[in-house]
């Protein structure tokens, strides 16, 4: 087996996710060799700190993603090292160019693995309801990797690896990055409440929001959030988002009410010191992660809790 | 200007889902169906080219015969009309072999612009976009959140973790695979339901788009072995009883954790 490891720059800076992907490397066993696009220095290092032998892709027109160029950067480092699996995060870089590879390499492609045992991939699927085990039958397999999904390696002890300017010959950029724009909370910050009080897609209703899911954060003295469905929707603005794509936060207290749990979502949340769930699915991944549930009808036990609580306080 | 919307039927989010005879998938027999989450964002945000100027609307999707009322439901929406393949050959086939099917569509079509959701409710996986792309040999841009058409191309916004965004300028003809809350997807209205039954749906086989060596289960390179539930991690204590009761457990809790 031979690996290819394709590291990511992000904020001026080798992601922690990329020597995620040592990790997972080492579970698969083989030969490892690594590309660092977009910056010589960031090569070098990551070269140093566990990925072997390292292609760097350089050229100014990679300091930032555009997918033409990444793709093709990728493409010309399997060339060279003569990887039969490669292996990315699925971040938005990842997710946008590893299956464009993939399909150029007419490659497997397993998606979003958090788990490999003896030449199987194991991925969620349904929105986290159900695991698959996957298996590629191709002599190429391009493999993007759950961030977190095991312990970054750091072998700084080691020794280096060699580094090696990449021969590329960039195709025309048909997709050109302008900016980055960092998130605008729009007021709500969560990150210091001690409770928060979600709803989620089981709520059903934007009026039940103020009615049932607000009432409840006041009386506890927290914040209100909410889930992805829930904004997409249009039922609370973004800065209420809880997950991947908003806010991560870890109060005192999460207590989540009709979420069914979608990784995006716990990715949010699971730092919580300590977690209930309400919910009226048994199977719901959330209670995976909560301590605390009730598999019930939320529109009865919310507002008798929230009176509850209310009376507590006097 | 042209633009194809690539829809997906998927399980009913709140089906149920029971692993199948041999463990594969899940039980499709006696659950709902439902045009794939993201895959309405898509749509919306085609129409709305459209409602805006000059757009023909095509609606592409693959599958058995129930996937002709998905396609109904987009043609009652606005799309003009709606290619449905529907081959049994299709069976088993991988992200690369439906990115093929899709791409014999497209070939037929050839569109200015195609939109896709980001990914699939049930495999999740995000493939089919960008390799649909590749075989097209258009550039493609996912997670978008906002489109925007300027000179020959279009000006788009991608989302990036912890909710940052990436301004792109993408040339046109491109793929676009949106992330869900891009916009508010439109009902169909009675007139929308009315008029889509006059709307043609082309049926076509996998040998009529001259695929069938490419897609199925024989041209997949990626095979699902096993399916199962996640393994169960610390499950959290669960409380029973009255809602009295329950409420009481919850308020012990509270006050345990110093938050009453």
């Amino acid at each position: 087996m031979s690996l290819l490891v394709v590291a990511e720059i992000q904020q001026g800076a080798i992601r922690e996710a990329s020597y995620e992907l040592l990790a997972f490397a080492a579970r698969i066993g083989g030969e490892v060799s690594s590309l660092v696009i977009g910056d010589a220095a960031l090569a070098s290092e990551f070269a140093k700190r566990g990925g072997g032998s390292t292609w760097s892709a350089s050229d100014a027109a990679l300091a930032n993603y555009n997918v033409d160029g990444y793709a093709a950067a990728i493409l010309a480092a399997v060339e060279a090292s003569g990887a039969d699996t490669v292996l990315i995060s699925n971040t938005p870089v990842g997710w946008d160019v590893a299956p464009r590879v993939a399909a150029a390499l007419d490659a497997g492609f397993v998606s979003d693995a958090f788990d490999v045992q003896d030449g199987r991939y194991r991925r969620r699927v349904f929105n986290g309801k159900l695991d698959a085990w996957v298996r590629s039958s191709a002599a190429k397999t391009v493999v993007s990797v759950q961030p977190g999904a095991l312990p970054a390696i750091d072998n700084q002890n080691e020794g280096g690896g060699e580094v090696k300017e990449l021969a590329l010959e960039l195709p025309k950029l048909r997709a050109r990055f302008l900016e980055t724009r960092e998130s605008d909370a729009g007021g709500v910050d969560l990150s210091q409440a001690d409770v928060i009080v979600s709803g989620g897609r089981g709520v059903g209703d934007p009026e039940k929001f103020p009615e049932v899911i607000q009432p409840l954060a006041e009386a506890l003295g927290g914040a209100m959030g909410a889930s992805r469905p829930v904004v997409d929707a249009g039922w609370l603005p973004h800065e209420y988002q809880v997950g991947s794509s908003g806010q991560v936060v870890t109060p005192k207290l999460y207590i989540a009410i009709g979420i069914s749990g979608a990784i995006q979502h716990l990715v949010g949340m699971k730092g919580s010191n300590y977690i209930i769930a309400i919910n009226k699915d048994p199977d719901a991944p959330i209670f995976e992660v909560a301590q605390l549930g009730v598999v019930g009808d939320l529109f009865e036990i919310v507002p008798a809790l929230t009176s509850a609580v209310t009376a507590a306080r006097g | 200007m042209k633009i194809l919307v690539c829809l997906k039927q998927v399980p009913h989010q709140d089906a149920r889902l029971d692993v199948n005879g041999d463990g594969t998938w899940i039980r499709e027999e006696g659950i709902k169906f439902e045009i794939n989450s993201y895959d309405t964002f898509a749509l919306e945000e085609a129409l709305r080219v459209k409602d805006a100027g000059e757009a023909e609307v095509v609606v592409a999707s693959i599958g058995p015969e129930r996937v002709s009322q998905a396609l109904r439901t987009a043609l009652g929406m606005g799309a003009d009309r709606a290619v449905h393949l529907k081959d049994d050959a299709l069976a088993g086939s991988d992200a690369l072999g439906i990115a093929q099917a899709l791409a014999a569509i497209a070939r037929e079509e050839q569109p200015d612009l195609v939109f896709t959701g980001l990914m699939s409710d049930d495999g999740n996986a995000s493939s089919v976009p960008p390799m649909l792309a590749h075989l097209l040999d258009m550039p493609h841009a996912t997670a978008v959140v906002k489109t925007e058409h300027k000179d020959a191309g279009l000006r788009i916004e991608r989302e990036l973790e912890g909710g940052a965004l990436e301004l792109v300028e993408i040339d046109l003809p491109c793929l676009i695979a949106v992330q869900s809350g891009i916009n508010q997807v439109r009902y169909a209205s009675l007139k929308g339901i009315m008029a889509a039954k006059k709307k043609p749906i082309a049926a076509k086989t996998a040998a009529d788009l001259g695929v069938a060596e490419l897609v199925g289960a024989a041209a997949a390179k990626v095979a699902i072995e096993k399916i199962e539930p996640p393994p169960k991690g610390d499950r959290a204590e669960i409380l029973e009883g009255t809602t009295d009761e329950i409420v009481a457990g919850l308020l012990g809790k509270i006050k345990e954790l110093g938050l009453l």
